[in-house]
């Protein structure tokens, strides 16, 4: 098992701005990392130079303290899945996971037990002798998944592995890989762009943009206490509410919600809060305490309810809701807020 | 819909009627019983077969014709396969240039390339006392089919499957042993069976990069005709025709040109 360190690692090419920009991060061992960000934030050319197919302008990448800059691809002992899953279209399925074995020298016998173990771990093994295009896309990748694990690599890297799955199949994958990877026990860094992807399946999540870590931290911590409005909308909805700062009561932002107590000292006479849509609680107009709103538009989709509101000031905040009361458009309604709920949010990154 | 499939049948019965008359004119030609290169034949003999099996001008020239076209391919296959993996996989830029360069002896009238081939040759002293220059003509010639044919199959290779490969611990040559090479391999079938028969066929070049003495089949069989009008030239047609179809048949019996199972 090992522990995977990034030391300033920065990817510049030819003419260009830093793709990677001085980037440091460890990862301990056996887990379950996401590279989480838009497309062009840097997450999969560091995933790689974590590969070794991409060259490093500078910084550092050991495993375990080896240093890994110089080590060739073919040396690094790496599982790698790739989103078009990339299996050879002339091999078997067994041919496939059997390949990095031949590499390594392995007898046949043994071959054949560990892709055997493998293919059962991926739940396969009734399609040994199959070939790629005779298996489904969840099949294919499961393929793509026991291929890079039967060499028992030091570390696993995956590289948007459900982008080209269903929703619904998309989402049996996120728990299959996320189990797996625990009974492995596996050091793993998973690629994605799909916020959901990262916050279920992940120890720790790192929010790129422009080449560089916007934050890193558990799912709950990434959600719950985003370090940027940036970070906050990329992983959710979010309410941003720029609130003066009180002269009267020292300490304290107006928002539409009353007086909210600043924890930071402030630089500036505002803030900026962050406020999720489900943390603000609806009621009919006059049912107790609460800032009046109107209801100025909704969107019913089942489980939730996702309403806009407007505050008397000409403001507007999205609440999200299971829908136990229904309000309609132009109502009128009462909010109210737990104020531990509101975050203060930094400069961005 | 049923009159229109017979028309559109008809009528490619007649282009094929059209492309292969002549074939069968010769192949008839050559079991003629008389004295002169006639159609239809006058009687019907092997005669002319059995004269050509003992003319050793002709028996010379077909052995000179396929070891020339046997060792052109191999070259060419080679060369050819390299300039189609560096053009699709690392020309960027350079893409279109490499591509004219590579096709430009399909582009040139084959005289034109075949005069420069001799003015150089002469100027750089090798002239044209060995067959050097004569294979190098023929290299130059079949090079763009087997480029074509490689590259046309490398552009549906996915540099994933080198990069898997890589991480499963491949070196370059396995990569290439194991992956590239099955992956491109009807391609580069194609491209060997063009280059052979091409070269097998080509008159232009040999007649100027020829060493005296040495003949290939086409040129044996033009200055045959110049002075005789036997069927003998329509039995070494027939026979040069079975050699090629032959070797087409044989290959795709024992390499197989069919695409893997993708």
């Amino acid at each position: 098992m090992t522990e995977v360190r990034l030391n300033r690692l920065t990817k510049i090419y030819a003419g260009g701005k830093p793709a990677v920009d001085s980037i440091s991060l460890t990862i301990p061992t056996g887990q379950f990392v996401s590279l989480l960000g838009p497309s062009g934030c840097g997450k999969t050319t560091t995933l790689k130079m974590l590969a070794g197919f991409e060259e490093v302008t500078r910084g550092e990448i050991a495993f375990d303290g080896q240093d890994m800059v110089r080590v060739p691809a073919e040396d690094r002992d790496i599982g790698m899945v790739f989103q078009n899953y990339a299996l050879f279209p002339h091999m078997t399925v067994f041919q496939n996971l059997a390949f990095g074995l031949e590499m390594r020298r392995i007898g046949k016998a043994e071959i054949a037990r560990r892709v055997g173990e493998t293919l059962e771990m991926v739940q396969l093994s009734h399609l040994a002798d199959r070939y790629p295009a005779q298996l489904s896309g969840g099949q294919q990748q499961r393929v793509a998944i026991g291929r890079a694990l039967v060499i028992e690599p030091r570390i696993l890297l995956l590289d948007e592995p459900l982008a080209n799955l269903d929703a619904k199949l998309r989402e049996e994958m996120r728990v299959f890989i996320r189990d797996l990877q625990k009974r492995v026990g596996i050091t793993t860094i998973y690629v994605t762009h799909d916020q959901a992807e990262a916050m279920t399946m992940s120890d720790l999540v790192v929010v790129m943009f422009d080449g560089r870590i916007a934050q890193a931290g558990a799912p709950a911590e990434i959600y719950e206490r985003p370090k940027s409005a940036t970070v906050a909308g990329f992983v959710g909805q979010v309410n941003l509410i720029e609130a003066a700062l009180d002269p009267a009561s020292p300490g304290a932002a107006k928002t539409p919600f009353g007086p909210v107590p600043v924890q930071v000292p402030p630089v500036g006479d505002s803030v900026t809060l962050a406020l999720r849509p489900e943390a603000i609680d609806i009621a009919p107009a006059g049912a107790g305490p609460g800032t009046a709103a109107t209801v100025e538009s909704l969107q019913y989709s089942g489980a939730i309810v996702d309403y806009v509101l407007r505050f008397a000031d000409g403001s507007r905040a999205s609440v999200k809701t299971i829908p136990r009361h229904r309000f309609e458009t132009g109502q009128e309604v009462s909010l109210s807020v737990d104020p531990a709920r509101f975050w203060q949010l930094g400069r961005e990154y | 819909m049923i009159m229109g499939r017979t028309v559109l049948n008809l009528y490619c019965l007649l282009v094929y009627a059209f492309l292969l008359a002549p074939i069968f004119v010769v192949v008839g030609a050559s079991f003629n019983a008389g004295e002169f290169l006639t159609f239809p034949p006058q009687g019907l003999s092997f005669r002319w077969y059995v004269t050509f099996f003992h003319n050793e001008v002709f028996l010379r020239a077909i052995v000179t014709s396929l070891w020339i076209a046997s060792v052109a391919t191999v070259f060419s296959v080679v060369i050819g396969t390299m300039a189609a993996i560096y053009y699709v996989h690392f020309a960027g830029r350079r893409k279109e240039m490499i591509r004219v360069a590579a096709l430009s002896p399909l582009l040139l009238p084959e005289i034109l390339t075949a005069i420069a081939l001799l003015f150089f040759l002469y100027d750089i002293g090798i002239g044209t006392k060995t067959m050097f220059g004569l294979l190098v003509g023929h290299v130059l010639l079949t090079l763009p089919f087997v480029f074509m044919n490689v590259s046309a199959s490398l552009e549906g290779y996915d540099t994933d499957w080198s990069m898997a490969a890589r991480s499963l611990g491949a070196r370059p040559f396995t990569r290439f042993r194991r992956i590239v090479l099955p992956l491109i391999k009807p391609g580069l079938i194609g491209g060997a069976l063009f280059s052979f028969v091409i070269s097998f066929d080509v008159f232009t070049i040999s007649l100027l990069l020829k060493s005296i003495g040495t003949a290939t089949l086409p040129i044996q069989l033009f200055d045959y005709l110049k002075t005789n009008y036997t069927p003998e030239a329509a039995a070494v047609s027939t026979l040069s025709i079975v050699a090629t179809v032959s070797v087409v048949v044989i290959v795709e019996k024992v390499v197989g040109l069919k695409v893997h199972k993708f």
